[in-house]
C-alpha cells in the first residue's frame, strides 16, 4: 500500500488537482451565495454554515487519516505513512481552526456572543489544543524513527479525544445546533435555526462538503510532494558536503 | 523476582533440554504485571518520592486557590470542584515524571524489557502502579477539601468518580510520560500533551462530580451519560496503551 502510494506520479497529479479543487471551490462559492435559498429566520448569515459543516467534516476526515496512517506506520514503518499522518494533522487544523472562526463569526449575530463554552465549543478546543501539542512532541525528537513511532502512538491516544468529542456533541445539552437528529436545545426553544428546509441546500450542503473533501486530497497531495522536494534536496546536499570534503 | 530466581536455576541445570524448557517458558501475564506494581511499591516505601512530592505540591496549591479568592467563601466553594480536579491533574504530571524518569535514569527500564514478558503486562503495572499513588493522594485530598471548602466529597457517588477519571487519567499518562521522558526536552512536554488528551474525561468527571456534592443528590439519570462517557475514555485509553505501549518502550 504504501509502495503504491510512492508509486504515484505527484508532479502530474498535483497540478490536475490544484486545479479541480480550485474550480470547485469557486461553484461551491456560486452555490452558496446565488443558488442556495436565504433562510427564513436567521437570514443570509445562514450561509456560513455551508463553510462551517464542509470545514467540520475535513477535520474529522484529516484527523480519521491520520489515525490510520498512524496505525498503518506501528505495522509496517514508512516515510510515507508518517508524511501522511503529518500532513493530514495540518490540514485537519487548519480546517478546525477555519470550523472555530465560522461558528464564532455565525454565533455573533445567533447568539449575540463570540464565544460560549458550551460542551460542543469546549471539546472542539481541546481537539485542537490535542492536535497542536502534536507537533510539540515531533520538535522534540530527534531521531526520525522515534519520532514516527512515538507520534503515530500519540495519534491513536488523541483519537479517543475525537470520539469522545462527538460523543459529547450528540447527548450532552448543548446550545449548538444539531444537524442529524433532534437538538435538545431546539426543543426547548433555546435556538432558531430551522435547520435544512429545502432540497436546494441540502444539495449545496452537500457540494460544499464535497468541494472541501477534494481540497483535502489536493493540499496533502501537495504536501506529499513537498516533502518529497525536501527529501531530495537534503540528498542532494549532503552528496554536496561529502564532494566538498573530499 | 521470582521469575527472575526461576531462570535462574533453570539455567544452572545440568540436563540442557530441562534448561531450555525452563528458559522458553514465559512468567505467566499476572505475576509479570504485579512484579512491576510490587517494584514500585516498594521503592515508594523506601524512597517516599513520588508521594511527598504530589501530597505536598497538592496542598500548596490549595493555598494558592485562596490567593485567588480574595476569602470569598461563596466563589471557593462553588469553585472546589474545578480545583480538586485541577489539583489531582497537576499532581498527577508530577508522580507520572517521577514514576517513570526513574526508569529512564537508572536504565531500570532497560533491564525489565529483557525480561521475556509483555510490554503491556509493563503498562498495566505503571498504570495501576501510579493510579494506586494519585488514589492515596486522593484520599488525602478529600477530607482536606472537605474541611476546606465545606462540601460533601466524601460522598460513595464523588469517590467512585475519582476513581474511574483517575483511571483513565493515568492511563493515558503513563503511554504519554513514557514517550515525553525519552524526548530532548524531558519532562517539560507533559503537561502539554497529557491535559489536552485528558481533558473530555475529566470535565465530564467534574460535572458528576460536581452534581454529587450539590446539597441535591442528582437522579441517575442526569449524569449516566457523563458517567458512561468517562468510562468509555478508561476502556479506549487502556485499549491504546495496551496495544501500543510495546512500540512506546521499544529501542
Amino acid at each position: 500500500m504504501a509502495e503504491r502510494i510512492e508509486r504515484i506520479n505527484l508532479d502530474r497529479l498535483v497540478p490536475i488537482l490544484n486545479w479541480v479543487a480550485g474550480i470547485m471551490v469557486a461553484i461551491s462559492l456560486l452555490v452558496i451565495f446565488f443558488y442556495a435559498p436565504t433562510e427564513i429566520t436567521m437570514g443570509n448569515v445562514q450561509r456560513i454554515f455551508y463553510f462551517h459543516v464542509g470545514s467540520a467534516w475535513v477535520a474529522a476526515l484529516a484527523f480519521f487519516v491520520a489515525l490510520l496512517s498512524g496505525i498503518a506506520y506501528l505495522r509496517n514503518p514508512s516515510r510515507t505513512w508518517d508524511t501522511i499522518a503529518v500532513g493530514s494533522v495540518e490540514i485537519g487544523l487548519v480546517f478546525t481552526s477555519m470550523t472555530i472562526i465560522s461558528g464564532s463569526v455565525w454565533g455573533r449575530p445567533a447568539w449575540n456572543t463570540w464565544w460560549i463554552w458550551s460542551p460542543r465549543l469546549t471539546s472542539i478546543t481541546v481537539l485542537w489544543l490535542v492536535y497542536v501539542a502534536y507537533f510539540m512532541l515531533r520538535g522534540a525528537i530527534e531521531d526520525e524513527e522515534k519520532r514516527g513511532r512515538f507520534s503515530a502512538v500519540y495519534v491513536i491516544a488523541g483519537f479517543v479525544t475525537v470520539i469522545i468529542t462527538f460523543l459529547s456533541i450528540r447527548l450532552l445539552r448543548d446550545i449548538h445546533p444539531v444537524l442529524i437528529g433532534e437538538s435538545s436545545a431546539a426543543a426547548e426553544g433555546l435556538q432558531e435555526f430551522s435547520g435544512l428546509d429545502s432540497t436546494k441546500m441540502v444539495i449545496s450542503l452537500n457540494v460544499s462538503v464535497l468541494t472541501f473533501s477534494v481540497l483535502y486530497l489536493a493540499w496533502l497531495a501537495n504536501r506529499l510532494r513537498l516533502q518529497k522536494m525536501v527529501d531530495v534536496a537534503a540528498d542532494l546536499k549532503t552528496r554536496v558536503m561529502t564532494r566538498l570534503q573530499q | 523476582m521470582t521469575t527472575s530466581e526461576e531462570i535462574q536455576v533453570g539455567d544452572r541445570e545440568t540436563d540442557v533440554t530441562a534448561g531450555d524448557r525452563s528458559l522458553s517458558e514465559k512468567p505467566s501475564y499476572f505475576s509479570a504485571m504485579w512484579a512491576i506494581i510490587w517494584k514500585d511499591l516498594t521503592m515508594e516505601r523506601h524512597t517516599r518520592q513520588i508521594l511527598s512530592v504530589m501530597l505536598f505540591f497538592s496542598l500548596t496549591t490549595v493555598v494558592v486557590y485562596n490567593f485567588a479568592l480574595f476569602g470569598n467563601l461563596g466563589a471557593a466553594r462553588e469553585a472546589a470542584t474545578g480545583f480538586l480536579w485541577i489539583t489531582i491533574l497537576l499532581a498527577g504530571t508530577l508522580g507520572l515524571n517521577r514514576s517513570l524518569m526513574s526508569e529512564q535514569e537508572n536504565q531500570s527500564l532497560d533491564a525489565v524489557l529483557i525480561a521475556p514478558i509483555d510490554r503491556s503486562a509493563i503498562y498495566l503495572g505503571k498504570v495501576i502502579s501510579v493510579t494506586a499513588f494519585t488514589l492515596l493522594v486522593e484520599a488525602i485530598l478529600v477530607p482536606v477539601f472537605t474541611a476546606f471548602f465545606n462540601k460533601p466529597f466524601w460522598r460513595p457517588q464523588v469517590l467512585f468518580i475519582l476513581i474511574l477519571g483517575t483511571i483513565g487519567y493515568v492511563a493515558a499518562g503513563v503511554i504519554v510520560t513514557s514517550m515525553t521522558v525519552q524526548t530532548r526536552t524531558r519532562g517539560v512536554l507533559l503537561p502539554v500533551l497529557l491535559l489536552p488528551l485528558t481533558l473530555p474525561a475529566v470535565l465530564a468527571a467534574a460535572q458528576v462530580t460536581a452534581a454529587f456534592v450539590s446539597p441535591v443528590l442528582p437522579e441517575w439519570s442526569e449524569v449516566q451519560f457523563a458517567v458512561a462517557l468517562v468510562v468509555a475514555y478508561d476502556v479506549f485509553m487502556v485499549t491504546a496503551g495496551f496495544l501500543t505501549y510495546h512500540y512506546v518502550v521499544e529501542e
